[in-house]
């Protein structure tokens, strides 16, 4: 699954396939590969050469000439599905003849039949991946005198699921690119062009791209007479000229600068983040808000529920908004997983508004489940950070979070500001509907302007989160406990920490703590629970004195200042009514940075996680 | 142009005498209209043409590496080296060695320059590695009136022969040492080689003293703008000149009945009411916002400020996340005010709100009041002198 990068253009492909590789780490990192395909300029023998890798890119750029003079290229980072990651089941993939390479993003799920058929055919196999019939298909029309455009899209033509697909061949001075429910953008540079699973690949190179759309066949190269950096796009077999989209994206944005870990970076991007999200949107004195969507007043007064589908980070972010939805829409809302989403019985598709958050818009699981709402006749909404995203592309309305890139795998600014949108989503429709008082909407979004000032201020308390982590670290387990929208808090707290530290974290309701995860506090436990405005600290409280009587080490991040005297650590929590446990997450994500840190784990790139997963 | 210069850049320092807005943010990050003073040295030393830059961090510098990265907003790679602990400028050029090969410039952090200085310097010292030694030096030096406050300097046919700190008697000259310097590696031996002063610190200056007896310093005459900002009301001043020479720039949003004069700053997310004032000199962060009816004149309002309606705050820093209520009164003008025990008479200083800290509605600032952080006026209360961090002032 997994990162994509080809180019086809006037300068050597190596470095600059290989760097967009390591940009495209982020996606999934078991294994790694490169296929660079003959040159009549440069000094060549007539094949390809492919070289590949398990593990990191780096183990590839170990495995790599210093150099190479082919003009041509493609390279893969793989994140296991068919097969573990070993050197032969890393991509590029060829054909028996090592004429014909291909790397692919997505699932073959027809490859048993495909590959058993292939087989017989005398085709012989060097991987357990699905991704190694196409190159075999390929060769098959090549055989059959079909044309290097024809064969790719015959093969193309016989695989079912989801694919990205790049391919070269020896002897052909174009690549091939084509997607089916998988993500890839075409990018054109001054002297080349690239074709990618996502623009951070070669956003040094250009900034002026054009998304694919599913079965669209882009031909980047020489062939038909065209100059090597031309890019000639197919769509149903007529040449269309589609729209070039110009990034504002600054590369290096993502650049480390100073800090030890993207996350750590990320974390402190926060501020920021939240004013960009702010920015032009809030009007705290009149109480209003525009966030640039066309919803029909009619449809927003009859909405009978808002259907939030997410996973993971966002789906938690989702869970905090849904809560506000209700409270402040005064409208029902519900969240599902984005993998377990059906559009179910009961509902109104006419009155159902369907929001998908996406950090990537290109969540599989969150694609599938769209679609599904779609299907059924539901409007739709995208809460994304990722302008020209597949998600983007399939829903009625998008709201952007403006967090910038986040390269770190755990999720940090993004969650913060998805929060933060959707609070301004919130007030909308409350104010829409009517059921939202200008009195309090206004509240609420003064709460909203305190919030990159409150977050910084959680910042500047970095070092005592740091001591705290330090001295906890080596703890049995960790339990995260809240109520209301403090219980998202700590369900996202849990995962975070057990993202990065790969210990045994878990979040509950604190009222749940009693019914059963209670036999699992020790001494050796420490507990961390919200106990701010929006988290019914009183309750949550007794909960707390509930680990607390079995000697767990009890961390509280509260605004009120009666709850000190329960707590083993207090960590302060400024005024920001319902947004307080959103800033309590803040000093989770320390936590769990600095607890990780401590053990030496590798924060930005967990084991077995990918940042965009683009699989079912 | 660009070259293989490196330009090492000093940003580790507290700036104690800058407190309490240095108590969360190290001094080069203080901003003038809107940008860290270390902000525009790096415009400095991109548009001389340099492209590898270091700064030293240390005090604070999540904050400098959060707003600078990689340094590809301003074109040039930078690279961070870290001083742990605050042991002098010497020390500081050390932490950098690292990241040095060949001929360097060393920049103070916290002192705005235009790139002619950058320019000047890296040349003499282009021109000195080739001739004579390699332990060549150059040093800019600029006119002051007030040279007692820095460095001041002897010159004689182009190098610098003496070099007194701050003397406490008349001046030898107006010249003083604009802390622009080019350097070949050998300082770093000489900064080894330089006993630590009584406070413990190695600093660039007393490492070049054997250099400047030996007549291996050069004097690199620069008279463009040379801005420091060594005292709270300082921010008000340099920020003035700044938006003078600038005109200021609006991005903010502003109601249709307020008034924005020219020469102020308005930043993107920056929000302003209705019928309010915002005069010459002033700077509103972003996410900062102005209500209605206020009056905001000279003054600096950090990020996430409130400034109520009907406020009135002249002469005045407020600072990140502070709320000044409505109807507040910092009248502004002349003050008296006493910074680590010296007393600075007759200064322009209407007031320093500290960050995150609340002055009450209707409440009043004595000129050169200064709140530190988290200090909390009570409506109708008055505040004057210096408010230590967290104190409550109640009405009475």
């Amino acid at each position: 699954m997994c990162g994509i990068v080809g180019y086809n253009g006037a300068q050597r492909a190596l470095p600059l396939v290989t760097e967009g590789l390591q940009n495209l780490e982020y996606r999934g990192y078991d294994s790694a590969g490169v296929a660079l395909s003959p040159d009549e300029r440069g000094e060549s023998d007539g094949e390809l050469d492919v070289y590949k890798r398990s593990g990191e890119v780096s183990a590839l750029l170990d495995a790599l000439p210093e150099s190479a003079d082919q003009r041509r290229g493609i390279g893969h980072t793989r994140w296991s599905t068919h097969g573990p990651p070993t050197d032969a089941n890393a991509h590029p993939h060829t054909d028996c003849t090592g004429d014909v390479a291909v790397v692919h993003n997505g699932i073959v799920e027809n490859y048993d039949e495909l590959k058993a058929e292939l087989e017989a055919a005398g085709h012989e196999f060097t991987s357990e991946t699905d991704t190694e019939v196409v190159p075999h298909l390929i060769e098959t029309a090549l055989a059959d005198g079909k044309s290097p455009k024809a064969a790719v899209q015959w093969a193309v033509g016989r695989l079912e699921g989801s694919f990205a697909v790049v391919a070269t061949m020896a002897g052909v001075d174009a690549l091939f690119a084509t997607r089916q429910d998988s993500p890839l953008v075409v990018g054109y540079g001054d002297d080349g062009a690239f074709v990618a699973s996502d623009v951070t690949a070669f956003l040094e190179h250009t900034r002026e791209v054009t998304y694919l759309a599913d079965g669209d066949l882009a031909i980047l190269g020489a062939s038909d007479g065209q100059h090597a950096g031309d890019v000639r796009i197919e769509r149903d077999g007529e040449h269309i000229e589609p729209e070039r989209e110009t990034l504002d994206w600054e590369a290096d944005a993502a650049e480390k600068g100073g800090y030890d870990h993207y996350m750590l970076k990320e974390i402190h991007e926060q501020p920021s983040a939240l004013r960009q999200a702010l920015s032009g949107r809030v009007d705290p004195d009149a109480g209003t808000v525009d966030l640039d969507l066309e919803l029909p007043a009619e449809y927003v007064g009859s909405l009978e529920e808002v259907q939030f589908v997410a996973a993971g980070t966002s789906n938690y972010a989702a869970r905090y908004a849904a809560e506000l939805v209700e409270e402040l829409a005064d409208v029902r809302a519900t969240v599902e997983i984005a993998s377990e989403y059906e559009f179910d019985g009961g509902r109104d598709p006419w009155r159902t508004l369907v929001v998908a958050v996406t950090q990537s818009g290109e969540t599989a699981d969150t694609l599938a489940a769209i679609r599904k709402a779609s299907r059924a006749g539901a409007r739709t909404m995208a809460v994304t950070n990722t302008l020209g995203s597949t998600v983007t592309r399939e829903v009625d309305d998008s709201l952007f979070i403006r967090a910038g890139p986040e390269i770190g795998v755990a999720a940090t600014k993004t969650f913060c500001s998805q929060v933060a949108t959707m609070t301004m989503l919130s007030v909308a429709l409350g104010r829409q509907r009517g059921t939202l008082s200008s009195d309090r909407a206004s509240e609420v979004l003064s709460d909203l302007r305190g919030l990159p000032g409150a977050v910084q201020q959680v910042l500047d308390r970095t070092d005592a989160v740091e001591e705290v982590a330090l001295e906890l670290a080596d703890s049995d387990a960790f339990f995260f406990v809240g109520r209301w929208l403090g219980h998202p808090v700590a369900l996202e707290g849990a995962l975070k920490l057990k993202e990065i530290s790969y210990d045994h974290a878990e979040g509950f309701a604190a009222g749940e703590l009693k019914h059963g995860p209670l036999a699992l506090v020790t001494p050796e436990t420490p507990v961390l629970a919200v106990l701010t405005e929006g988290s019914r600290p009183e309750q949550t409280l007794n909960n707390v004195k509930e680990a607390q009587a079995r000697e767990a080490p009890v961390i509280g991040a509260s605004s009120g200042d009666s709850a000190g005297q329960y707590l083993d650590v207090e960590w302060p929590v400024p005024d920001a009514g319902l947004l307080e446990p959103l800033i309590t997450n803040v000093y989770w994500q320390l936590f769990a940075y600095y607890v990780a840190d401590s053990k030496g784990r590798s924060i930005d790139k967990p084991r077995n996680l990918a940042k965009s997963v683009t699989v079912e | 142009m660009t070259d293989e210069t490196t330009a090492v850049i000093l940003a580790a320092g507290e700036g104690r005498r800058l407190e309490p807005l240095t108590n969360r943010r190290p001094k080069p990050m203080l901003p003038i209209a809107d940008r860290p003073l270390l902000e525009y040295v790096l415009e400095a030393v991109a548009d001389a043409g340099i492209e590898h830059v270091v700064f030293v961090v240390g005090y604070e510098r999540d904050r400098i590496q959060t707003h600078f990265g990689d340094g590809d907003d301003w074109g040039v790679e930078i690279e961070y080296a870290v001083q742990e602990t605050q042991l002098g400028t010497g020390h500081a050029v050390l932490q950098a060695e690292p990241f040095v090969d060949g001929p360097f410039l060393v920049l103070n952090g916290d002192r705005i320059i235009e790139p002619s200085a950058v320019e000047s310097v890296r040349r003499t010292l282009g021109s000195a590695s080739e001739g004579s030694g390699s332990d060549e030096i150059a040093m800019a030096v600029s006119r002051s009136p007030t040279p007692s406050e820095y460095g001041v300097v002897t010159v004689e046919n182009e190098l610098v022969v003496d070099l007194i700190e701050k003397p406490e008697h008349e001046p030898p000259s107006e010249l003083i040492n604009a802390g622009v310097y080019g350097f070949t590696p050998d300082v770093f031996e000489a900064i080894r080689a330089t006993p630590t002063s009584a406070d413990g610190e190695q600093s660039i200056t007393a490492a070049i003293a054997g250099a400047i007896e030996d007549g291996a310093v050069r004097a690199v005459r620069y008279d463009g703008l040379w801005l420091d900002v060594t005292h709270l009301w300082d921010l008000l001043s340099v920020t003035g000149r700044m938006l003078d020479r600038s005109g200021g720039g609006i991005e903010g949003s502003v109601a249709e009945s307020a008034t924005v004069a020219t020469a102020t700053h308005l930043a993107a997310g920056a929000r302003v009411g209705p019928n309010a004032t915002v005069g010459r000199g002033a700077t509103i962060a972003d996410n900062a916002s102005v209500g209605a009816n206020a009056v905001v004149e000279r003054s600096v309002i950090f990020p996430d400020a409130t400034i109520g309606p009907g406020a009135v705050v002249r002469d005045c820093v407020v600072g990140a996340n502070a709320t000044v209520g409505a109807n507040a009164t910092v009248p502004g003008g002349d003050a008296t005010v006493i910074v680590e025990g010296n007393v600075h008479e007759d200064v322009r200083l209407g007031g320093v709100v500290g960050d995150n800290a609340h002055v009450g509605g209707g409440a009043v600032l004595a000129p050169g009041a200064i709140l530190y952080d988290e200090v909390d006026v009570a409506p109708g209360a008055s505040a004057s002198g210096t408010v230590e961090q967290g104190t409550q002032i109640r009405r009475g």
